[in-house]
């Protein structure tokens, strides 16, 4: 890498060799205005307006900042009188073109140009012709959908034939970086490209804006560079990589892809978490049929700062709401979808139906069945939305209708008036239940765990031990376990890493005392049992002739003990005598002799007890 | 080999009656038995234009202008079968009437001086027997045997050569650029793409002498280190086209392209590409984009096509007269080319010379010689014994030289300085009857249809000032107008992309500078002096003059002109639409140019006329 | 008998620790009702449930005998235990006819830790099956025989 020294109005500025004038002067805060020209785009030189004088070898000539290299020696005006001069004339012709657009007005008005000096021939002309649509569609997308055609005077911009095209991917990189807004995008009803208003605006996102750090991603789904096809031979082309051309961190790598890591633990926290039920398994509640139907996670999305919005809490056409309503349970304690209460639902709308007071002043309906605020400072809370104005319904909102005029009509029985209501909303939220990932299965076989009848890990004890599970050194935090708030959460993480530090931090592991053992007297040396054993923990010493167990490695289940033909194994604490004492002991204790004893025993009766022996 | 024969015809050129000239000379010598004694040879363009077709009689050299088919049974029975010359059909010198049989003692010749054209119009360009009998290959043979790349480029340094094309770079230096530049692969290209109206030298040269072309750039390849060479030809030239296409197979055949070329081991091939007619792909970036199949546009050019052209690889661009100038000079030494021309601007140049002169046609002349001489003497002066106004060389692109500065020498600095270009060899002759401001604006307007629209200044530029040009032109001009076609001027000639754009206020900036009265008086007194912007003028009878001969009333296509025999006639104002046939007809100057506001038009109190052009917006 | 002559069975249910036996726990939590006629015995494995213990509760004098672990595959605790006992249990099955046990007698199955309703419901059907079956006695004949 050598180096070259230039000289930008007087600045002597050393910099790599390779870079042209404009980023030198850009990266030594030095503006030069430009309208064709984009960090990850090749120099085009079209519009003109970045014109410098460049004095070199004793000529001065005027460039374009944007396409000349910065050479060793070179003496840049960026602000003479010339220029200026220049400028002022490119402008005078460009706001002659397009005198509508603000961008140029304003480029103009910087150069003492306020109205076009030149007759206007089309006032609703935006395109000035630089070239950035055509350039980021060919080079960077490589859909080769938008080019020039005509010449002069008569170059326009467009498709192949000005006509539609199905080559184009609607990515709608041509529109951003249109500096004049002259290109739209119009989403046709059977069109190639469906608009996801609450979903990730672009390729890359941060998918949890509050995450330290906060790391984008990439999605392959979305982006370009995964996704266009060569046109010529249908291989995945080496489009776009404009984030990797941008990052100045060098930190984009298209290389990466989902690795398996193997890693030695002592301990594992499954904090797998949960999904949000999808809510069109319940038809009655209309979503998707509306998108002014959202879920309570769509809404957290809405009015998010960082959101499509900036925050605001809008509608699919960009008015503000005036009456929302929001539905509690939808999925939960509900014998259609899960029986279980989500817990996190009521807070959450309660906290909705707060900034949608708060943002928007809208009327706002809380279809709910029960308040359940149970936590530190919740009830409160309920008490402050209700003070705001937000109006409570008790019962469950039965059905949401969109009506045609496109307002959304929600019916429910409210249970303390006893009396069916309905509302006629602008938005429903509908506070979704949350549910065990749907590949919660595949994870409990991995780890050997259970799981309740809800779907979530099974807990080794409700009670007394409610981060373990039944797999040595396998913990749960949070709602892998079942729904849970966020203070809960964090407790219950908390637990769980403390499980693991303490098993951990022991350095040493406390085996279980029932694990099998043989009895070397009676081992006949048939190594039966050491094929079964799934830890392999019975090894055979040849020297001895007998199978022995590795104690540290038996986990007790005892399968061997019951294939030993010689009867040589036992299992402590499951010993064979045991259990046959147990089962001899079953039958010579006394039996509850239940009268009436017609199965199913009515629940208001008590059966007496009374000896008897049910042998005799 | 080829039959020998007592005598050719040379049929030039190969465009307009030639064809049935040719086809009738054959039948004819056929009928009368001497279809093997003489031979009828189909040529390139002999230049003179106004005389075509023209023949040629070897080995006499007589020379036959403007012949009929009617001519030909008394050309083969006089000339061909008694040896003696047919008088009428002889060059006439136009001023002394005086006969001059043979054609090298013709004027529009003999100021000449005929290097790159050697050929043209004295061999059948489709043959390669007959350019390698007039010498050809003789230069690539002594190269390919005898030479080093680096002498060759040494003796090109020598030669003083200068790109033909407009710029006038030094062709030797090119050539070293792109034999040092790093790279394997590295191309050479002919550009064949002549955009300029009324030009036609690369053309004349391509359908008249294609060998030449292909020897020229097969040193140039073996000079540069490349076995890749490109001609690239505009479409609308068909028959360059055929003859290049013809003259690479026979090359082939007789081992002169393609591998191992004459057993030196050096192999070269040629490609033929042919351009899509923009005129803005003479352009050398712009070319290279439409060689590469992409739409002729044209790049910024920081780094030298000599490092990074075409497919970014070092590539040697220049004009096909240039290449077509390397033979002679391999053959005859740098210094022999050296010895003519000027200082600073070494050989001949082939020009267009048109517009009003007696004899336009193709020339060629060594460097230096004056303007007057050219027009003067080789064109014969102006027609009509109408006053020169000024010449115009460069294309459309190029400036107006007055006609003060006629003694002006021809070569690349001297055109420069006087605000207009060598260009690719255009050269337009203007007379009194030519409107500054007219000119500048037809230019303008062919220059908005072919600027490629890349770049702001340019595209909207050129339009604006057209707009104004045609609003000065309509009677529309207003004060300061001049101002800002002279900003909008400069700022298309600073901060345009290319070399098109560059120029292209050329014809506004040296009409303005040489001719800015006739600006003036267009908007000041909305008077066009050369009669030509028709919105400003009016045709007017004076009286004391008109001896009512009846001839005006003839021509006017309007019935616009009244008046009894011998009597003096009146121009109907309302009627009279300005197309100045009355004016062209009278003998007797008795109709006059007078500005539109000096006659009264139509009885209602209106002008009573409709601007004959449309106002561009 | 009881009282008014009903027959009640005694069934005994050999369950695995980390299923079957965690499910039974959930339902007694649960509070499903479930008939008082079964008696677990809690082994850590199905696969640990030796022919001899099913015997063994027939000649003491069950009516019948369920056999339950993790479900196939992979619930299992230790990873193929519930494999050991698929292959066990037919044999069984086939021992326990030529014995001339009723096959409805005996039962071997899955139920997994968040399956409780489900043992719910195997205790009362079963129950109800082996009632219809009526007494075996099995230990009698034994005795019989002993005489």
């Amino acid at each position: 890498m050598s180096w070259v020294t230039l000289t930008i109005d007087g600045q002597t500025i050393q910099v790599e060799e390779g870079k042209t004038v404009l980023e030198v002067a850009r990266e030594n805060g030095i503006h030069i205005p430009t309208l064709c020209y984009h960090p990850a785009l090749e120099p085009y030189g079209a519009c003109r307006l970045c014109v410098v004088e460049i004095i070199r070898k004793g000529w001065s000539s005027l460039h374009t900042a944007c396409t000349h290299p910065a050479w060793d020696g070179l003496e840049v005006k960026t602000n003479s009188p010339l220029v200026r001069d220049v400028r002022k004339t490119i402008m005078g012709l460009l706001l002659s073109r397009c005198p509508n657009v603000p961008i140029i007005q304003e480029l103009a008005a910087e150069y003492g140009i306020t109205a076009p000096p030149f007759p206007v021939e089309d006032p609703t002309e935006n395109c000035i012709l630089c070239g950035l649509c055509v350039r980021v569609c060919n080079d960077m997308v490589q859909a080769h959908v938008l080019n020039f055609s005509g010449r002069g005077v008569k170059r326009q911009v467009g498709p192949p034939f000005m006509e539609k095209t199905r080559q184009c991917i609607g990515c709608g990189a041509c529109t951003s970086v249109c500096p004049t807004g002259a290109i739209e995008i119009v989403l046709e009803e059977a069109g190639v490209y469906q608009a996801k208003p609450l979903g990730p605006t672009a390729a890359i996102y941060v998918p949890t804006l509050q995450a330290v750090p906060r790391v984008p991603v990439i999605d392959t789904d979305s982006c370009i560079r995964f996704r266009q096809q060569d046109r010529t031979n249908g291989a995945i082309a080496d489009a776009c990589g404009a984030c990797q051309m941008l990052c100045e961190a060098n930190a984009i790598d298209f290389d990466q892809e989902d690795e398996f890591l193997d890693l030695d633990v002592g301990a594992i926290v499954v904090a797998t978490g949960f999904e949000m039920w999808d809510a069109t398994k319940l038809s009655q509640y209309s979503y998707g049929k509306s998108p002014n139907i959202i879920t309570g996670l769509e809404f957290e999305r809405l009015s998010n700062a960082g959101g499509p919005t900036g925050g605001e809490i809008l509608l699919a056409d960009g008015r503000k709401p005036e009456r929302v309503a929001v539905i509690h349970c939808v999925g939960s304690r509900d014998h259609n979808a899960h029986e279980y209460c989500s817990r996190i639902c009521c807070m959450y709308s309660l906290k909705q139906a707060h900034l949608v007071r708060d943002k928007t002043g809208a009327e706002v309906y809380e279809f709910y069945m029960d308040m359940r605020a149970f936590g530190k400072g919740y009830e409160e809370f309920y008490e402050r939305v209700q003070e705001e104005g937000v109006v409570m319904v008790r019962g469950r909102g039965a059905e949401v209708e969109v009506l045609p005029s496109g307002k959304l009509r929600v019916t429910g029985e409210d249970a303390n008036l006893g009396k069916l209501v309905a509302a006629d909303v602008d938005m429903v939220v509908l506070s979704t239940a949350i549910e065990a990932p749907h590949d919660a299965s595949e994870v409990a076989s991995l780890f050997g765990l259970g799981r309740t009848p809800d779907g979530f890990f099974a807990e080794a004890h409700p009670k007394l031990r409610p981060v373990e599970t039944n797999t040595d050194g396998v913990f749960l935090a949070g709602c892998a376990q079942g729904p849970k708030d966020v203070p809960d959460t964090v407790a219950h993480a908390g637990a769980a890493a403390s499980m693991a530090l303490a098993l951990l931090g022991k350095g040493e592991v406390t085996i279980s005392p029932a694990i099998a053992y043989v009895d070397e007297q009676f081992c006949s040396a048939c190594k039966t049992c050491i094929s079964l054993c799934p830890y392999t923990a019975i090894g055979f010493v040849e020297a001895d002739n007998v199978a022995r167990v590795n104690e540290a490695l038996c986990k007790g289940c005892g399968t061997c003990v019951a294939t030993c033909p010689a009867g040589a194994i036992t299992a402590r604490h499951f010993t064979d005598a045991q259990i046959l004492a147990q089962i001899e002991g079953l039958f010579r204790i006394p039996v509850i002799e239940i009268p009436n004893t017609q199965y199913p025993i009515p629940d208001t009766q008590l059966p007496p007890t009374k000896e008897s022996n049910h042998e005799r | 080999m080829a039959e020998l024969y007592r005598a050719d015809v040379l049929v030039s050129c190969l465009h307009g009656r030639s064809p049935e000239l040719v086809s009738a000379l054959k039948q004819e010598l056929d009928r009368r038995g001497l279809a093997g004694e003489v031979k009828v040879v189909e040529t390139g363009c002999r230049g003179f234009c106004t005389m075509g077709p023209v023949l040629t009689i070897q080995p006499n050299g007589i020379f036959y202008t403007d012949v009929q088919l009617a001519d030909v049974p008394e050309i083969v029975e006089e000339t061909l079968v008694k040896g003696r010359a047919v008088q009428r059909l002889l060059y006439k010198e136009p001023a002394t009437r005086k006969v001059i049989p043979n054609y090298d003692a013709i004027p529009f010749y003999s100021k000449q001086m005929r290097i790159v054209l050697r050929n043209c119009g004295m061999i059948d360009p489709q043959s390669i027997d007959e350019y390698i009998a007039v010498g050809g290959y003789e230069a690539l043979g002594k190269v390919l045997s005898s030479m080093t790349p680096e002498q060759v480029i040494a003796e090109v340094q020598k030669s003083g050569l200068r790109g033909r094309g407009g710029a006038g770079f030094a062709t030797g230096r090119k050539w070293e650029h792109t034999r040092k530049a790093a790279g394997e692969v590295k191309y050479v290209i002919a550009n064949g793409d002549e955009g300029d109206p009324g030009a036609f030298m690369d053309r004349a040269l391509m359908e008249g002498d294609p060998y030449a072309v292909l020897e020229g750039l097969t040193i140039g390849g073996f000079a540069v280190g490349t076995q890749q060479g490109y001609i690239y030809v505009r479409d609308e030239y068909p028959l360059a086209v055929q003859n290049l296409r013809s003259a690479i197979d026979r090359a082939h055949e007789y081992g002169l392209l393609g591998s191992d070329v004459l057993g030196s081991g050096f192999d070269f091939d040629i490609r033929i590409v042919r351009g899509a007619g923009a005129f803005v792909c003479g352009e050398s970036s712009a070319l290279m984009q439409s060689l590469e199949g992409k739409v002729g546009e044209p790049r910024a050019k920081h780094v030298h096509a000599t490092d990074r052209g075409l497919w970014d690889r070092p590539s040697c661009l220049n004009n096909v007269e240039t290449w077509a100038n390397i033979p002679p000079i391999m053959n005859k030494g740098g210094e022999w080319f050296a010895s003519i021309g000027t200082e600073r601007s070494k050989g001949t140049k082939a020009f267009c010379l048109v517009g009003k002169v007696r004899n336009p046609g193709l020339i060629e002349v060594p460097m230096g010689i004056t303007l007057r001489e050219i027009v003067d003497d080789i064109g014969g002066g102006p027609p009509k014994g109408r006053e020169i106004k000024a010449v115009q060389t460069g294309g459309p692109s190029g400036g107006c030289i007055p006609a003060s500065m006629l003694d002006l020498p021809v070569d690349y600095e001297s055109l420069t300085e006087a605000g207009s270009m060598m260009g690719s060899g255009g050269m337009i002759v203007m007379d009194d009857r030519t409107c500054m401001v007219d000119i500048a604006r037809y230019f303008i307007d062919f220059l908005k249809d072919e600027s490629c629209g890349k770049c702001s200044t340019c595209r909207e530029g050129i339009k604006r000032m057209l707009e104004i040009l045609t609003n000065i032109s309509a009677g529309l001009g207003k004060p300061g107008d001049i101002e800002v076609l002279e900003s909008l001027a400069k700022t298309v000639q600073l901060a345009s992309l290319c070399g098109l754009g560059k120029s292209a206020p050329n014809p506004v900036l040296s009409t303005l500078h040489y001719f800015r009265e006739e600006y003036e008086k267009h908007i000041a007194e909305q008077f066009c002096p050369a009669g030509v912007c028709r919105a400003l003028i009016a045709y007017q009878v004076v009286a004391e003059k008109c001896k009512g001969c009846g001839l005006c009333i003839k021509a006017c296509p309007q019935e616009g002109i009244s008046g009894t025999a011998r009597q003096p006639h009146a121009i109907d104002q309302v009627k009279c639409i300005q197309c100045g046939a009355c004016f062209e007809v009278c003998r007797l100057d008795a109709i006059q140019v007078v500005p539109r506001s000096a006659v009264t038009v139509g009885s209602n109190g209106g002008n009573g006329y409709k601007p004959v052009r449309e106002v561009v917006r | 008998m009881s009282d008014n002559g009903k027959f009640e069975p005694r069934i005994v249910g050999f369950v695995c620790n980390w299923c079957t036996y965690a499910a039974a726990d959930t339902a007694g939590i649960s509070r499903l009702q479930q008939p008082p006629n079964v008696d677990v015995v809690r082994v850590m494995c199905s696969g640990r449930v030796d022919p001899v213990f099913i015997l063994k509760a027939f000649a003491e004098g069950a009516d019948g005998v369920i056999v339950s672990g993790c479900h196939p595959p992979g619930d299992c605790h230790y990873n193929s235990g519930n494999y050991k006992t698929f292959r066990r249990m037919p044999l069984i099955e086939r021992l326990l006819e030529q014995y001339g046990i009723e096959k409805g007698r005996f039962h071997w199955g899955w139920i997994s830790g968040a399956e409780a309703p489900k043992w719910a419901q195997l205790t009362r059907d079963f129950t109800e099956q082996v009632r219809n079956l009526g007494p075996l006695n099995w230990k009698r004949m034994f005795a019989s025989k002993e005489e």
